[in-house]
């Protein structure tokens, strides 16, 4: 996958937002990473603690938030997409899983909404 | 020493969209039909772009962008059939972004163009996060991946407007179930159509050019 590059531009953002707000020293990082996309957590967070070393963001813990799809259906439903909220990356349902994820209403297949975002969300920093 | 959290809120991913978007802008503002070609290296998408050059050529005026990992070998294909390409080397990168095709465009004379054809890096995972600015996204599954590539890479197949299996004539020898795969596409996404190709069968090879046609004259 591309979580190099991923992990880079996240870098050079928390580097960047750091600088503007003065800190000297960055502690933790807030991720959220979508249901839908394919981003490895465990890759990224490897390259991040790889990048940020020797820079003010090194040692920052960082969380990282999944967020599930919702979705939509022709018959008016719109909800969860059936798979639940859990926190842990060993616990996200497949993407096959949400790829055949049917209304619990009528049964005809889900549109997916959302699931597709990787978002920094805020930096905690020492100033 | 003083604690403070900072709100960043940004969407890495969707970073590239928003250059995608300008991209598409750019195209259909210079009559560019534009498709993104996905599939896995050695599915077949150099190939059938060939086959599309071939029957299209005399009548639209064609451009390519091959994006390699490093080398120019598919480019070089194509331009031996007399079409202008540009070749986008990602580097070290496993997929096309937007931000590669916005810079392989400026190399490109829009105006001359009426159709373009990008062919991604080979691989079904991650094109499916990377929009670039197409109009028609087309995914290409041979049946020498194994008849289970479908369920495995879910996500590429929701994400695309055309699916084409292809190199169907060799099925038995790889043992492999073309009419499955059609199925497990159709469970994904009900309303993508999919073809069934191989280079080998003129006839399959015409759907795959009618069916870049209708999309011209829609
Ligand atoms: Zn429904």
């Amino acid at each position: 996958m591309h979580e190099y590059s991923l992990a880079c531009e996240i870098f050079e953002t928390v580097i960047e937002t750091a600088d503007k707000n003065k800190a000297i020293a960055v502690n933790s990082i807030t991720l959220e990473i979508g249901g839908l996309t394919h981003v490895s957590p465990e890759q990224l967070l490897f390259c991040l603690d790889v990048l940020s070393r020797n820079s003010i963001a090194e040692g920052a813990k960082v969380n990282v938030n999944f967020v599930p799809p919702s979705g939509e259906c022709e018959c008016g439903y719109r909800g969860d997409a059936g798979v639940p909220d859990k926190l842990r990356d060993e616990d996200q349902p497949s993407l096959y899983e949400y790829a055949i994820q049917t209304c619990p209403v009528c049964g005809k297949l889900l549109q997916l909404l959302g699931g597709d975002e990787l978002m920094i969300r805020t930096i905690d920093i020492e100033i | 020493m003083l604690m403070h959290v900072v709100n960043v809120n940004k969407d890495v991913l969707k970073a590239n969209n928003e250059i995608a978007q300008s991209n598409r802008k750019l195209l259909i503002r210079n009559r560019v039909f534009t498709m993104n070609i996905m599939g896995a290296i050695g599915s077949g998408k150099t190939t059938l772009i060939e086959e599309a050059i071939n029957a299209l050529g005399d009548r639209y005026r064609i451009a390519v962008i091959a994006g390699d990992v490093v080398a120019e070998m598919d480019a070089s294909r194509f331009e031996k059939l007399g079409v202008k390409t540009v070749a986008a080397n990602t580097g070290r990168e496993c997929h096309l972004d937007a931000k590669l095709v916005e810079r392989s465009l400026a190399d490109l004379d829009l105006k001359n163009i009426d159709i373009l054809f990008i062919e991604n890096v080979g691989n079904l995972i991650c094109p499916v996060d990377y929009k670039l600015g197409e109009r028609v996204r087309v995914v290409i599954v041979s049946v020498s991946e194994g008849d289970d590539t479908v369920l495995k890479h879910p996500m590429i197949f929701k994400s695309s407007d055309l699916a084409i299996v292809n190199k169907v004539d060799i099925s038995e020898a790889v043992d492999a179930d073309p009419a499955k795969m059609k199925a497990d596409i159709k469970q994904l996404k009900p309303s993508i159509p999919v073809l069934l190709t191989s280079k080998n069968d003129r006839i399959s090879i015409d759907r795959w050019i009618e069916y870049i046609e209708s999309y011209i004259e829609e």
